[in-house]
């Protein structure tokens, strides 16, 4: 039988394709990776997409976690001060409501009580980066002013709106309280009931003083219970962290299972390419320049 | 009884004959490497017998003509494989092009749409910070950039292939033209009962090269082959050849019409120029739908939802991207409409440090969009459609490649040129060659000897 008398196309086409299966495996080897295009597996390729957007959001909810955590720090420890001041304004309030107290202590007591008052309306106005944590969703300004003329010595300009913020998907975390609610809530009143010791003590009785101490008190467990807020905010960000670190891991691995080249199984197609590719070219060396003529003297 | 004479005859003849068949071998052995070329035998003949006193003797040889090897069928069947190549090989080529506008999910247009919704989950934070502001603004031109670039990438390729339509089809014309002078001579000296030979290998050696470029239908006539597309327009008829056009006749890209003037764009099937077309007029289009749908549709939704929150000065929001023009130029004219980031409007409330409207927003990012998938999705939508019709175009091309390899191999096997069989052959022929001189010399001494007798020396 006749066979194809010229084997140079084919020995060709088969180093070619040795070749080119040296080159995917040296390829995947170098770049750790199975899938360089497209078309090398779309569906792979296409959930990439989802996964490489999946992998951007966790890092931004990482990085909103820090950032969260830190402003939701500095309004605990702002909390933590107001109760300092606080316990410190019911000493001088028990002090004051006391009948035996000379003019000039119960000055000296009305100024340090005054003191406080400006420590706390200071304490309400703290801020992050220009944001008032403490006016509700006013936070370009400071949400408190002093203000005698106001029955509770300050004025609030802030408002009762809240924040919420997706620490992760599906998930919201309020993120601030607003002033009125917290330094002016109808359960514990600080600014009102401080006012309304500074006015007992200076043109009231010492039952009223009294009364107002009492108020401060209701006052000082309010906010220490607001804290909880914070704190349970804190963990609640703290455990989201946790979670969107293995989150990473998953999606890193998944990754790697889309795209990522099986290492072991790319070496040993390097090499199996390799020999095949060096049969190949042993094989043309050895038959190509074969014919009759070199038999023929 | 015959006598020397005869011999001697038939001895020059055979001498003749050897030395025809030694050319054939020696025009094989010289074609061993020509593209197309087939292989040719001499065919020899008994020459008539005689007949003297009753008995029937041999008269030699002759040798009646060359004859090429070739089977057309196989011939026919490499013609249609050569216009799928062509086409698929095409193909693969722009889509690799194509590949790389969507090939890193980090880059482009995907990678763009997950930054900017990163840019509004860190502005959530802190909807105040006039940084993270400027961020999403940034972010967002980054997007409007990408969408630019993929259109412009696209564009940048269809227009490449647009310009090589008329390249192709005077590629096309000339190589008809020159069939057509081929085909008439064949024809002429297939009339004339000749082997056309070497004529038709070039002859059919062109229409392999046409079939690289455009789809055609072989049909043998009796005044030769006629060649017409796959629809039956006609590309030579025997030794006239029709030439085709191209030419934008009022749309924006250049058509194919035949030398009647019918536009034949979308009846080409095979070959570089279905390939370019197939791309230029299909695949091509196609991703540019899907990119403006992406476009329209996910720019109407964010608009929808950011003039409904207010911006940092209390006012209501205005449009964040340039309202898309209409859906077939979306992602062109894909903008951001505010320069100024005060006027983000992250609030939900009319506050500055409201962040309700982000969350608003950053939803859009999972919400479907009118096209039933959200914009991620229809995203990666768009990289599988890439991804499949480069896998599909790969596949063609291996497939068509191999069993074109084999048809190949087949002809080879028919047609080809052996130098082993060229060799014995030579062999053959001069051995028979040495051996009629032989008879030569030997009948010459039989003469002298003849002459001699009766001389006394």
């Amino acid at each position: 039988m006749r066979v194809n008398p010229d084997m140079s196309a084919d020995v060709l086409a088969a180093i070619w394709e040795t070749q080119s299966q040296e080159n995917t495996a040296l390829q995947q080897v170098a770049t750790g990776k199975r899938v360089n295009a497209p078309s090398d597996d779309p569906l792979a390729a296409a959930q990439m997409v989802g996964n490489q957007d999946q992998s951007k959001r966790t890092d931004q909810y990482l990085q909103n976690i820090d950032t969260l955590t830190s402003q939701l720090q500095t309004a605990d420890g702002a909390l933590s001060s107001v109760v300092q001041a606080l316990t410190q304004a019911i000493t001088l309030g028990v002090q004051g409501s006391t009948g035996t107290l000379s003019d000039g202590n119960r000055q000296q007591i009305v100024q340090n009580l005054k003191g406080i008052q400006s420590q706390l309306v200071q304490l309400a106005n703290t801020s992050v980066g220009g944001s008032y944590l403490f006016g509700g969703t006013a936070t370009t300004a400071p949400p408190y002013t002093l203000d005698s003329t106001s029955p509770s010595g300050v004025t609030y300009n802030g408002n009762s709106g809240t924040n919420t913020v997706q620490p992760a998907d599906g998930l919201n975390l309020q993120t601030n309280l607003p002033g009125s609610q917290l330094f002016q809530n109808s359960g514990g009143d600080v600014f009102g009931s401080l006012q309304q010791l500074l006015t007992a003590l200076q043109s009231g009785t010492t039952t009223d003083a009294g009364t107002a101490t009492n108020q401060l008190r209701s006052a000082f467990d309010f906010v220490t219970g607001q804290r909880i807020f914070y704190g349970n905010g804190i963990n609640q960000l703290s455990s989201t962290q946790t979670y969107l670190q293995q989150e990473k891991l998953t999606l890193t691995s998944q990754e790697n299972n889309l795209v990522g080249a099986d290492l072991t199984k790319a070496a040993t197609d390097l090499t199996r390419a390799q020999t095949a590719h060096e049969a190949a070219l042993a094989a043309a060396a050895r038959i190509l320049p074969t014919s009759l003529l070199d038999y023929l003297k | 009884m015959p006598g020397l004479n005869t011999s001697l005859s038939i001895a020059v003849q055979a001498l003749a004959a050897e030395q025809g068949a030694l050319n054939v071998t020696t025009n094989n052995i010289a074609n061993v490497n020509t593209p197309g070329y087939s292989r040719q035998r001499p065919v020899l003949n008994e020459a008539p017998t005689f007949q003297e006193s009753g008995t029937t003797f041999g008269g030699g040889v002759t040798l009646e003509q060359f004859q090429s090897v070739r089977d057309q069928l196989l011939q026919l069947r490499i013609y249609e494989e050569t216009q799928q190549q062509g086409n698929s090989q095409t193909q693969l080529n722009s889509l690799n092009q194509i590949e790389g506008v969507f090939s890193d999910p980090t880059q482009g247009v995907g990678g763009a749409l997950s930054t900017f919704f990163t840019s509004l989950s860190q502005l959530s934070t802190n909807p105040t910070d006039a940084n993270a502001r400027q961020q999403v603004l940034t972010a967002a031109n980054n997007l409007a950039n990408s969408f630019h670039q993929a259109v412009t990438s696209l564009g940048t390729i269809s227009s490449g292939l647009d310009q090589s339509v008329p390249q192709t089809v005077d590629q096309i014309n000339r190589l008809t033209s020159q069939i057509a002078t081929l085909n008439g001579q064949v024809a002429q000296m297939q009339g004339l009962g000749q082997d056309p030979g070497s004529t038709q290998d070039q002859r059919d050696e062109l229409i392999r090269q046409l079939s690289t470029l455009v789809n055609i239908s072989v049909t043998q006539t009796e005044h030769g082959l006629t060649l017409t597309t796959a629809n039956g327009v006609p590309l030579v008829v025997s030794s006239q050849s029709f030439a085709l056009q191209a030419g934008t006749n009022g749309s924006t890209v250049q058509d194919v019409f035949s030398a009647q003037g019918q536009d034949i764009t979308s009846q080409i099937q095979g070959g570089q120029l279905a390939g370019t077309l197939q791309i230029r007029d299909r695949v091509i289009p196609q991703l540019l739908a899907s990119l403006n749908d992406l476009a329209s549709q996910f720019a109407s939704s964010f608009n929808a939802k950011h003039t409904a929150g207010f911006d940092t000065a209390g006012n209501v929001g205005q449009n964040f991207f340039t309202p898309p023009p209409s859906t077939t130029d979306a992602a062109a004219n894909f903008g951001v409409a505010i320069t100024d980031p005060t006027l983000i409007a992250a609030s939900s409330d009319g506050s500055a440090g409201s962040n309700g409207n982000i969350a608003r927003l950053i939803a859009i990012r999972d919400q479907q969009l009118p096209s039933g998938a959200s914009p991620m999705d229809m995203y990666s939508n768009l990289v599988l459609q890439v991804g499949n019709f480069g896998a599909n175009a790969k596949a063609d091309v291996n497939a068509t490649g191999l069993s074109l390899q084999q048809l190949t191999d087949q002809r080879s096997a028919v047609s080809g040129v052996s130098l082993d069989e060229e060799t014995t052959n030579m062999i053959r022929y001069q051995r028979a060659y040495e051996a009629g001189a032989r008879v030569v010399t030997t009948v010459d001494s039989m003469l002298q000897t003849l002459m001699n007798m009766g001389v006394t020396t």
